[in-house]
């Protein structure tokens, strides 16, 4: 079967209410290609699922798409916090329910193994356990007297991956293996969608087995989606753009101009390749893969 | 050792007589404060670091070029003994662990490591606010968690580090009364908890060793677990840290040293070798 199919497709795959779980760590390999078609199609009231996220989830709460964010940190690091983020949740307009990292990463094992709940004594002692009394329970094993975090499943209907290769089957490689949490979502989710720098032929797969990561039974569909983590970065094949981070930070410091702004650079665009263009272009990509050459 | 020490030397003392390199004169509470926690990791023991880092990347790096060669550095948490020609404008991106020894594939397999207590014992820890029993909060500033006044980045991996058995040493560029707290907003990361026994009390190993600020070094009173003055930074005042502090720190009984001067040999390595862009002072807001 092919699985290879348009961005406008795959985003349909996505209904209003999902839980999505987006790939990706921090400032690097988030599937912002796709995570702009779900604003462009104006999906609501999702859940979104960001273990360590940033410009993605800020993406999607700006675009009115997100009733709750679960993440364990939503930030753009080094440059600055996540302006949309900050306010939605502040204000009490987008939901949050934070975990520490491990804490989730056992909810999408607990639901990837069926299991009731997963175990760990990551966050004992923090003030996260008293958030969640219906996800989280705070325990004493009755043989060794330890505590411990019971952890419960966290299903998700849609799991969101950019990588660097798929072939038309679905088969998907990341290359070199620098998966981050992004296994912990895929083998947790009902439905995953990868977006990839190349599709390719078949035998390059058959030709190294050893380097697939994803194998085609996990993925549901496919879309080409060259610099598809832009303006975050894809090892090794280019690095982070920081001029949009600072463009996007400094237009959201007043609504009006970054209504305009979001409109202009983000969801405006028709294409990935127009919003590519939209946002310095060749020149642009030159920059990011000069810098981590 | 991955550290070429002939490319580490300064013009003045090459890597063999670090030791004997004369205090610098034209050091930064930054240098200092790097060389501070460069101090904590020793030969030995396994670092690793998570997000705007860029104090404790540095500080690995200068034990690595001198006191702790056989420092492992695992650089946010992906590459094993890397070499990067510089500190990056992210702690948790590629050119940081450039020329690697190795890559660690998921994160899975780094809580692999980091889970058992046997590896990774020690880890440097930012929060926005720390408080007196070196509790960390990364969460939300304000008394309501759904109605914060701030709501800031999340509890990440320090909801995690924290309480699985780790030595914690907290760095805090801002030394304020507003950053270090009678007691935090929300706990994101464990610290001792509410004092004395409690931390041990649920099973938890490890626990806050260091506080480094732009004004002084602090440790924890044994017992009570409350944070005490250990070391001043020199031309600070005892009077200083307690009005730049929402509560009133211990004093132990005596003289307070001051806090160790970075030598010139360190300064060259931090400014000219490890960190030439400068990317350390971000956490000064610069």
């Amino acid at each position: 079967m092919d699985k290879v199919t348009t961005i406008e497709e795959a985003a349909a795959l996505v209904p209003d209410g999902a839980t999505v779980a987006i790939g990706g760590l921090s400032m690097n390999s988030a599937p912002m290609a796709m995570v702009r078609e779900l604003v462009r199609q104006a999906k609501r009231d999702l859940t979104v699922v960001g273990i360590v996220a940033g410009m993605p989830v800020d993406w999607l709460i700006a675009g009115g798409c997100v009733k709750t964010v679960v993440s364990g940190l939503v930030s753009f690091e080094g440059l600055g916090l996540a302006p949309n983020f900050r306010a939605m949740v502040q204000a009490g307009t987008v939901g949050i329910e934070e975990y520490s990292e491990h804490l989730l990463i056992c909810r999408l094992q607990a639901q990837a193994y069926n299991l009731p709940f997963m175990p760990t004594k990551a966050g004992l002692g923090t003030d996260v356990l008293a958030l969640h009394p219906d996800t989280l329970r705070q325990e004493v094993d009755p043989t060794t007297g330890e505590h411990y975090v019971a952890c419960t499943r966290l299903p998700v209907d849609v799991a969101l991956v950019h990588a660097h290769a798929a072939d038309a089957r679905g088969n998907v490689r990341v290359e070199p293996k620098l998966l981050w949490m992004d296994s912990e979502i895929v083998n947790a989710a009902a439905v995953t969608i990868a977006t990839v720098e190349r599709v390719v032929p078949g035998r390059e797969f058959t030709d190294a087995p050893e380097r697939t990561t994803y194998p085609r039974f996990m993925i549901h569909a496919v879309v080409e989606a060259p610099y598809g983590a832009f303006p975050t970065s894809l090892f090794p094949n280019y690095g982070h753009r920081s001029a949009f981070f600072d463009d996007y930070s400094t237009a959201a410091r007043d609504p009006q101009t970054f209504k305009a702004f979001f409109a202009e650079r983000v969801t405006g665009p028709p294409t990935w390749r127009d919003f590519l263009d939209a946002n310095g272009g060749a020149g642009a990509l030159l920059d990011i893969a000069r810098r981590t050459a | 050792m991955s550290v070429s020490p002939t490319a580490a030397a300064a013009p003045s003392a090459g890597a063999a007589d670090w030791r004997s390199s004369p205090p610098a004169n034209d050091y930064t509470v930054d240098e200092l404060m790097i060389v501070a926690l460069s101090e904590c990791f020793v030969d030995g023991d396994q670092a690793c670091n998570g997000m705007a880092s860029f104090i404790p990347v540095t500080a690995f790096q200068l034990a690595l070029r001198t006191h702790a060669p056989d420092l492992v550095w695992l650089a946010g948490a992906v590459g094993l003994d890397p070499q990067p020609d510089r500190v990056p404008a992210s702690t948790l991106e590629a050119p940081l662990w450039r020329n690697s020894v190795m890559y660690v594939e998921q994160y899975g397999d780094f809580w692999n490591f980091a889970l058992n207590g046997r590896w990774l014992q020690k880890f440097c820890v930012g929060a926005a606010q720390l408080d007196k029993f070196g509790n960390g909060n990364n969460s939300v500033i304000g008394a309501e968690y759904h109605k914060p006044r701030v709501r800031l980045p999340g509890t990440a991996g320090l909801g995690d580090m924290g309480s699985i058995g780790k030595q914690l040493y907290y760095w805090n560029p801002n030394h304020n009364p507003r950053a270090i707290v009678d007691r935090v907003d929300f706990v994101s990361c464990a610290g001792w908890l509410g004092g004395g026994d409690e931390r041990r009390a649920l099973g938890l190993a490890g626990g806050p060793e260091l506080v480094i600020t732009n004004l002084c070094v602090m440790d924890f009173e044994p017992t009570s677990r409350h944070m005490r003055l250990k070391s001043l930074h020199p031309g600070i005042s005892i009077e200083q840290v307690q009005a730049a502090t929402g509560f009133e720190v211990l004093v132990p009984d005596g003289a307070i040293g001051l806090t160790r001067v970075p030598t010139e040999h360190e300064v060259h390595l931090i400014r000219h070798v490890i960190d030439p862009d400068g990317m350390r002072l971000r956490e000064f807001g610069k």
